[in-house]
């Protein structure tokens, strides 16, 4: 005999079960939907340390700045130890007249402020931009080291130091994320595996009678199931909404106040982000729910 | 065919309710269990239903060994039997038809089929005119006669019935009686613990009287002594 199990009668069940034990749904949906906020603002950020980091490795530069008082010989005998180092690839000198010019152009409406610098009172120094070949961490430590030791040189400006603070901070975030997620999943579970001990306990005679007459098992759980996967549904989608709203204030805040920060537009990321809540959050929702209800699994 | 041999339970608290029982029900008999408070009654019906397992022994119902069945099999083997509470378990909130059709539905049967069936059943327990009450709008032996039509339901071999006219008034239990009795005759087999001596006096089917855990008569036409 063919079987005749709704869907429609199984979601009905699910809706009843949320709405009666209204408090408890609304908690684990709530509890939840900030696991995926909390999650989702984590992986934002990681995900736009990485696009940074990308764009700081792929200039593979030094800057090296001369002691103010160097007359021009001494200047040029820096540019030609710098020359003869291995791993480099190209060598620009930045006069201090061409870094005064470059301020002045990028000052804008300020440029008057520049005015009074003439070429005897400059206050910047010469310097040197260099490109370097290599990528291996201990070469390039290694050239930095070297450049420092150059005679006149009064500091080196590597970004590949930004790159590593970077990189530092990448697994900062990851390691208090995955612990701050870790927790947050955990009370989720919990949340949910009480509301659904909830909703069993509610219609616990109708599932005795269940059991009388012969239902499966599968038949008896599927709806506590649905339950458990709506409740993850339910914060998937309040998560993303909330999500988007965080995202766009802070990408609009980050592109006016912090220009030299590069942040990924949200439309790249918004369709894998809601699939990403939706899988994650319908997951814990069946492990809530299967976890409450083992013991009907089980027998 | 009803096969329990040298059945014994024990719970886990070292209670011994069932110690060696040996009965054999043929298809189609009306059996009556008796026996004082505590001799082992619910827990034979309890085995029945595989609500619980037995401890020793073999337990044989139709083409199922209770003593091997494997758990997702116990689903099956319950459409085979109806069970009839003596505190009825009816769902207050729902009609007489949808008490019935939900024991139907949650074994997937065709809608269109129970809507056929569903009335008919209610026919057979002389409940026709109250498809649409609420069990509040009910006394206890109609209350009792929604119950055994849902036992009905899905058209079980065997009835199982503990202290079925335990809760009603003697003119109510005839009337259950004189149903099960009728239903016995449709050739299903029966099952009925009671306490109830006038009743078992006067229906002279099967007695099986269980004391301690123990068969200590079984007598066709027999009398509670
Ligand atoms: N779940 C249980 N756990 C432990 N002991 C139990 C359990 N159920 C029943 N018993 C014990 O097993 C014995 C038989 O109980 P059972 O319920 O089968 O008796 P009964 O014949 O139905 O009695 P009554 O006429 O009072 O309903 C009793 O001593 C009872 O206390
Ligand atoms: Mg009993």
């Amino acid at each position: 005999m063919r079987k005749h199990y709704s869907l429609r009668y199984f979601t009905k069940q699910a809706m009843t079960g949320l709405w009666r034990n209204g408090v408890m749904s609304v908690a684990s949906v709530a509890v939840l939907m900030s696991c995926l906020v909390v999650l989702g603002c984590f992986a934002l950020l990681l995900i736009n340390i990485n696009v940074n980091l990308e764009n700081v490795a792929q200039l593979n530069q030094i800057v090296v700045y001369c002691e103010y008082d160097l007359d021009a010989d001494a200047i040029e005998e820096i540019g030609s130890q710098i020359e003869e180092m291995d791993y480099i690839d190209s060598v620009t000198h930045v006069t201090k007249e061409d870094a005064l010019e470059t301020l002045r152009e990028q000052s804008g409406e300020y440029e008057a402020l520049y005015n009074d610098i003439t070429p005897e009172n400059n206050p910047l120094s010469d310097s040197f931009e260099i490109i370097y070949k290599g990528t291996d961490e201990t070469e390039v430590f290694d050239l930095e080291a070297q450049l420092r030791s150059i005679e006149g040189v009064r500091k080196i400006n590597s970004v590949y130091q930004v790159a590593k603070t970077l990189d530092g901070l990448k697994n900062g975030v990851m390691l208090v994320c995955v612990w701050f997620l870790a927790i947050l999943f955990v009370v989720s579970i919990f949340v949910i595996i009480n509301t659904i001990k909830l909703a069993v306990y509610s219609r616990r005679s109708e599932i005795s009678v269940m059991r009388y007459v012969g239902a499966t098992n599968w038949f008896i759980t599927l709806p506590f199931i649905l339950e458990g996967v709506l409740i993850g549904v339910f914060a998937s989608l309040i998560g993303f909404a909330i999500e988007t709203y965080i995202y766009n204030y802070v990408e609009k805040m980050a592109l006016a106040d912090l220009q030299m920060i590069s942040v990924l537009g949200y439309g790249k990321i918004a369709i894998p982000l809601f699939f990403g809540f939706l899988v994650i959050g319908v997951i814990t929702g069946i492990i809530g729910s299967v976890a409450s209800l083992r013991k009907y699994l089980k027998s | 065919m009803i096969d329990f041999k040298h059945v014994k339970k024990f719970y886990p608290n070292g209670t011994v309710a069932l110690d060696g029982v040996d009965l054999h029900i043929d298809d189609g008999e009306f059996v009556f269990i008796v026996g004082h408070s505590g001799a082992g009654k619910t827990t034979m019906t309890k085995l029945l239903l595989r609500e619980e397992a037995v401890s020793s022994g073999s337990l044989i119902v139709g083409n199922y060994n209770l003593t091997k069945i494997k758990n997702r099999e116990i689903p099956y083997y319950r459409r085979e039997l109806g069970v009839v509470f003596q505190d009825f378990r009816l769902f207050p909130n729902k009609t007489v038809y949808e008490n019935v059709a939900f024991a139907m539905q949650v074994v997937g049967t065709p809608r269109s089929m129970i809507k056929r069936r569903v009335p008919a059943i209610l026919s057979t327990v002389n409940l026709a005119d109250k498809i649409k009450c609420f069990p509040r709008e009910l006394s206890g032996g109609e209350q009792q006669r929604v119950a055994l039509a849902r036992a009905l339901a899905n058209n079980p071999k065997i009835i199982v019935a503990d202290e079925p006219t335990g809760n009603i008034d003697p003119k109510m239990s005839i009337e259950i009686m004189n149903l099960l009795m009728k239903i016995n005759k449709l050739g299903k087999t029966i099952i009925v613990v009671t306490h109830e001596k006038n009743l078992v006096d006067y229906y002279k089917q099967r007695v099986v009287m269980l004391g301690d855990g123990k068969i200590i008569e079984d007598r066709v036409g027999g009398m509670f002594e």
